[in-house]
């Protein structure tokens, strides 16, 4: 067993006291001398050319100091993949859904640019419109990018393994339907953004609630026309992201743009229901998924077929369609698979990458599936999952290097923990229980910025101060790094200061997303730190006439493996050093790629996407009201290998967090768009759970330690979205024998086929499952 | 969200505020706030003029005389759960302020705030912005109404859920208008019309609600099914009253008005409640509205709730 | 109509000029007028809860209350709790038991959770749940939060000592 002093240990995030004293500041909670508020004006149709845009009447109202239209700006596209960009800050000729960004206002104060941007007025020629990716396909629907005359900006095609001779050797071969939901994000702080402009040197500098600022920096420069080195992003804190606040969005740009027209600050601020409706969504998807088994329920061949509704643009489409290909060939050990992918545009909000990123869709189907073909073969469904689940070590169809994994130990643990051999299918009717299983990587490797730099500085009297490019989006990534390095010299971790997520001063970091923070980020300050020590510590092996592989650092203090005393304060140790011939500072530089042999190319390549993979288990137990349709989520258990815990205690926050959230997919939550348009884009209408919501929830630790993470850490809280969802609706199953294939279930849903059922039953006809 | 621009009135006497709302035509009255500044954001409602109530006294908290008990219209949500005497003579009206909203609405919400107030519909409680993507419809002064398809209606839900608990136990509420006081039933307080739902005279102010002392004997219950446990409207709301010799019923989130299942009641008439009798009558229920799709919930679901909810709550009274 | 007023708003016990119209609301007085910023705007149709404030000790939602109803009243801020720099034993809590991820819901979680516990020192856990339930967070999953507000209603029920102190 490792001794260790700060990391592992459950400690408060380091901006805790911060945010518990209204202190933290957030991007709306900055203001600049002579600031400015912006304001977007929103397309009110689906699909349409815009004809004319007529802005007297804005510009005439008193305190308006600006209104941009599509027009006015640079013909450049962003997005967050190079070659899928297909999106404007502000729509130049055509708008492709409701809600779509035509202009901009500035005025003096809130009030004033909201009044304006009501009275800009837009004409459009309306174009057919469609709202569903199955129709979106067939020939001769509307086309909404000219680039894909059928309406299919990606798709994706992978084979491994032989699947029509695996299919021939199966004793059973099914295929099964299903269908998840558009989900939103719903980050407590909504998208704002705040830009200012140096007219001497061209600088812009933006503060806005982002999880990868060097992308909005590409992208900022790109767009707006200018070189990278003229625009700085700095990250405040940010009110949760969960994906949606990878992207670029108008109101960065259009913060930027306005700040240098006008010589003045200007902040825009999106409305609730702008979050809702205009920056990201989870993409609804439709799956086919037809599985081949052997009489005990060993998987020979899968074949699944996915078509996303993508809304309206891109977003990381391509990212999000390799994703959904290759981890579904994790957490169960696949070799004959065919993964086939549709990106497909309708005329609707914009999908883009929300936990989990194309995965808890497939995962809710396959998941699903197995409980099915366990009942159909009459196999247990906990030992179907044991029979498939993937071991360290072995080789990979898809190249995978997994060098740890405790997932079968997971489907036990999480099993045993709901009472599987007391409870399940022996409950009354009305009450059941589910597991559901699932694995990530510890952050996607294949994208353009794929590695993390770090600078540790020590100063003469013991302060440390780190220099990290990772966006800390409320999920403690700040607090982990600064554990680390902590740990790496010896001090608290109250002696650790950071300065992240600012491209201006910090070094690149790929950004918080995929779930990649702690191992590359993580392993960059350890790398940083590791560097200083190699400054100092053959110093203070001089001084102490010893190896330097015999010293160890710990509460400040610099000494000999084994002998305490010998040793000296790192304080002294510093002082020695710099009073010496060597009164430079110490400064260390760190940086981590992951492991060289990851795909380059997002759609044709294959090869182990990531550093580490962190496998779980998640069991639910629920009650079902059967008069009223309600179903009540009971209990739930993640059983978890994130190797080891950097900070265990964040680890269960994002357990409990992750739990909660798929419950919300399972039963609340569903963005729900008629004719194109979100009926429910408020906190009050979309009901994401409350706390009288939350179950009984228990988080078990599985122990792994992974060689490729720091202090053999793996990622945490992203996975363990992808199962609960699949869990529930196994349970609701084992409650009231009603097999669900969609998203959300919902009480309608529950009672509607609880009168089914009762109607079959009446008629004693053999029973069909819901599916 | 910016509120539009108001004239503000703080009288400090129900006699200045009816003069206020007399004086300027669309002045309306604010109370908890909760939600009159909601519908002004998204500005379906325009008020010119907002007289608000917080400064006139006494119009808080419930008294017992001549065996009745009046209750304050300025008397909130959390007063009513808080009151033991309410608890004991009025399970479901305490049960009602205790599934309105979240518990901050039921902080800040007043009683005759929530009996006033508007109905609602997935086209209407809409900002303006998202509004503009048809026509405007007949509630917010257009012409249209998106549920039915159809002009010049308005099938915008009822949703409050104390309205349907005073309902079952015979409250009257005590108006005070330019004319003086009158007390009626209140049902009577409700037009029916989705449009203008209530049926008050223009410068009326609700100002207490009046409740006999024995009503139901103490035998109340109102159940509400939301998505969640908190926040929401209801997707269904209901209460029950056992009187001697009958079962009164009541639903709010089904109509236009907090509605009486007048031929449930009827049915039951006389009989002795058992829970077999419910089950019997309890398909009755589903016609005891005019439910149409102002929510994203399917209307079938509503109805089956309207008898679900139905059974559970008569059973609490067998 | 709606001519500019000097509004007097006496926030953490200080007293704020305010030359505003009767449309501003309690948040936007708060945040933009006397510049604490710790009071959050998360949905401003109260339906979140971030907002939260107490006003004469009652928790409210700003996004909902004219400012001008504040007037004469005694507002708290999440800014005005702490006592000579040292967090109350509710916001330490939250700190200590990591109900704290974001922090954009944190602050009005807390106000409403120390109007509930001026109210009533020793809830019920389901009586805490439902006093919270209009505070939403998307990141915690509740539990840590409810966690630690039961451990200031546990450490308040061993110092049985009546006087309890602000919280």
């Amino acid at each position: 067993m490792k001794q260790l002093n700060v990391v592992g240990r459950r400690l408060p995030q380091h901006d805790a006291a911060a945010k518990a004293m209204g202190q933290a500041q957030f991007t709306d909670d900055l203001r600049l001398p002579g600031m400015l508020y912006g304001r977007l004006v929103r397309s009110t149709i689906p699909h349409g050319n815009i004809l004319h845009i007529d802005t007297s009447a804005a510009l005439a109202l008193p305190g308006v100091k600006g209104v941009l239209t599509g027009k006015d700006i640079p013909d450049r596209v962003y997005g967050i993949v190079p070659k899928a960009k297909d999106e404007h800050a502000l729509a130049r000729d055509k708008v492709r859904y409701i809600g779509d960004e035509v202009a901009a206002v500035v005025a003096v104060d809130p009030e004033t640019a909201e009044e304006a941007a009501r009275l800009v007025r837009v004409e459009y020629e309306e174009l057919p419109a469609v709202f569903d990716p199955l129709e979106a396909i067939k020939e001769g629907a509307p086309v909404i990018h000219d680039r894909h005359p059928d309406n299919t900006s990606v798709r994706i095609h992978k084979q491994f393994g032989d699947v029509e001779a695996g299919f021939a050797a199966s004793a059973y071969v099914f295929e099964d339907s299903f269908y998840s939901q558009a989900v939103n994000h719903a980050p407590l702080e909504p998208h704002a953004a705040l830009a200012s402009y140096d007219p001497q040197h061209g600088d812009f500098t933006i503060w806005t609630s982002t999880q990868i600022p060097y992308f909005l920096k590409r992208n900022l420069a790109t767009t707006m026309g200018v070189p990278e080195n003229k625009v700085r992003v700095i990250k405040p804190k940010v009110g949760g992201g969960f994906g949606q606040k990878l992207d670029m969005f108008a109101k960065d740009f259009c913060a930027c743009w306005f700040a240098r027209e006008l010589s003045r600050p200007v902040k825009f601020v999106y409305e609730r229901e702008e979050v809702f409706q205009n920056t990201r969504q989870r993409h609804p998807m439709y799956l086919t998924v037809k599985t081949g088994v052997n009489k005990q329920g060993k998987i020979l061949a899968q074949h699944i077929t996915a078509h996303a509704d993508g809304g309206a643009y891109n977003s990381t489409a391509p990212l999000m369609i390799t994703l959904s290909a290759f981890f579904v060939m994790i957490p169960y050990k696949i070799d004959n698979l065919i993964y086939e992918g549709y990106h497909v545009y309708t005329n609707k909000p914009v999908g883009g990458a929300m936990r989990g990123h194309g995965v808890p869709q497939p995962r809710f189907a396959i998941e699903r599936q197995v409980d099915l073909i366990a009942k159909r073969i009459g196999v247990d469904p906990v030992k179907m999952r044991l029979l498939n689940a993937i071991k360290a070590g072995e080789p990979h169809p898809a190249g995978f290097v997994i060098n740890t994994c405790g997932f079968a130990e997971s489907v036990a643990a999480a099993a045993e923990a709901i009472g599987w051999e007391e409870k399940r299918g022996k409950l009354p009717f009305g009450r059941g229980i589910g597991v559901a299983g699932s694995a990530w990587p510890s952050g996607v490797a294949n994208m353009a910025h794929l590695s993390s730099g770090a600078v540790v500085e020590l100063f003469r009297e013991g302060r440390v101060n780190v220099l990290s490019g990772a966006a800390d989006i409320g999920q403690g990534a700040e607090t982990v790094i600064c554990q680390i390095v902590a740990e790496r010299l010896g001090v608290p971790l109250e002696d650790v200061h950071i300065t992240a997520a600012d491209t201006g001063t910090c070094p690149l970091d790929a950004g918080t997303f995929g779930s990649g923070v702690t191992v590359r980020a993580g392993n960059a300050a350890l790398s940083a730190a590791n560097d200083v020590r190699d400054q100092l510590f053959p110093f203070v092996a001089d001084h102490l006439h010893c190896d330097l592989e015999d010293l160890a650092a710990a509460d400040r203090r610099i000494f000999v493996k084994g002998e305490p005393e010998r040793g000296m304060s790192l304080k002294e140790a510093l002082k020695e050093y710099q009073y010496s011939d060597q009164p430079v500072p110490i400064v260390g530089r760190g940086a981590w790629v992951p492991p060289a042999d990851q795909p380059t190319d997002l759609l044709t390549e294959n090869g182990n996407f990531a550093p580490n993979y962190s496998f779980m288990t998640q069991a639910a137990e629920v009650e079902v009201d059967t008069d009223t349709g309600k179903v009540r989520v009971l209990r739930m258990v993640t059983a978890h290998d994130c190797g080891q815990p950097i900070n265990p205690m964040l680890v269960e926050g994002q357990l409990d967090g992750s739990m909660v959230g798929g419950m919300g997919q399972a039963l609340y939550e569903d963005s729900t768009c008629i004719d194109g348009q979100q009926h429910n884009p408020s906190f009050l209408d979309y009901g994401f759970p409350t706390v009288l919501e939350m179950p009984n929830m228990q988080d078990i630790h599985i122990d792994t330690d992974d060689p490729l993470g720091p202090f053999g850490a793996k990622e945490a809280g992203e996975g363990t979205q992808l199962a609960p969802a699949p869990a529930i609706v196994n349970a609701i199953a084992d409650a009231i024998g009603v097999e669900f294939d969609r998203l959300p279930v919902t009480p309608a849903m529950v009672l509607e086929a609880l009168k089914k059922k009762a109607d079959v039953e009446k008629a004693d006809v053999p029973e069909e499952g819901g599916v | 969200m910016r509120l539009p621009k108001f004239d503000y009135h703080q009288p400090t006497t129900i006699e200045e505020a009816v003069a206020a709302l007399a004086g300027s035509p669309g002045a309306r009255l604010l109370a908890g706030g909760t939600d009159l500044l909601v519908n002004m954001k998204l500005r379906v409602d325009l008020p010119q003029t907002l007289v608000g109530l917080d400064r006139i006294p006494g119009l808080r908290g419930s008294t017992q005389a001549d065996g009745r008990t009046v209750m304050g219209a300025k008397t909130t949500l959390k007063d009513i759960q808080n009151d033991p005497v309410l608890l004991e003579r009025y399970p479901a009206l305490v049960q009602a302020a205790r599934a309105v909203g979240s518990y901050r609405h039921q902080t800040m919400g007043t009683l005759g705030g929530n009996l006033c107030q508007n109905t609602r519909c997935r086209f209407f409680n809409q900002s303006q912005e998202w509004r503009s993507v048809r026509s405007l419809c007949y509630k917010a002064g257009g012409e249209d109404c998106h549920v039915m398809n159809k002009k010049g209606v308005c099938y915008s839900t009822y949703s409050g859920d104390v309205a349907p608990a005073l309902l079952v136990l015979d409250a009257r509420v005590r108006l005070q208008g330019p004319d003086g006081g009158r007390e009626i039933p209140l049902a009577e307080i409700y037009s029916g019309e989705g449009k203008s739902p209530l049926a008050l005279g223009p410068s009326e102010v609700v100002t207490a609600v009046v409740l006999p002392e024995n009503s139901a004997n103490g035998r109340s219950c109102y159940l509400k099914q939301g998505l969640r446990g908190s926040i929401d409207f209801p997707i269904v709301g209901a209460a029950v009253a056992r009187f001697d010799g009958g079962l009164r019923v009541a639903y709010t989130a089904v109509d236009r008005s907090p509605v009486r299942a007048a031929e449930v009641e009827a049915e039951l008439e006389g009989r002795e409640l058992t829970g077999e009798l419910i089950d019997k009558v309890a398909p009755l229920c589903r016609k005891a509205a005019t439910v149409t799709r102002t929510t994203t919930q399917p209307v079938p679901y509503k109805r089956e709730l309207m008898a679900a909810l139905f059974r559970k709550a008569a059973r609490t009274l067998v | 109509m709606a001519q500019k007023q000097i509004l007097e708003l006496t926030v953490n016990g200080d007293l704020y000029e305010i030359a505003c119209e009767p449309n501003i609301t309690l948040l936007e007085a708060l945040r933009e007028k006397a510049l604490l910023t710790g009071t959050k705007r998360g949905c401003d149709l109260g339906a979140c809860g971030a907002c939260t404030v107490l006003l004469d000790g009652e928790a409210v939602l700003a996004c909902l209350t004219l400012a001008l109803e504040a007037q004469d009243r005694e507002v708290t801020t999440i800014e005005g709790l702490a006592r000579n720099g040292e967090m109350t034993p509710l916001q330490q809590a939250f700190v200590d038991y990591g109900a704290i991820q974001c922090g954009f819901c944190s602050p009005g979680f807390i106000m409403s959770a120390t109007a509930m516990l001026a109210d009533d020192p020793s809830p019920s856990q389901q009586e805490i749940r439902r006093r919270l339930a209009g505070n939403l967070c998307r990141c915690t999953g509740y539990a840590k939060i409810l966690k630690a507000v039961e451990a200031v209603v546990e450490a308040r029920a061993r110092v049985s000592a009546p006087a309890g102190g602000a919280l």
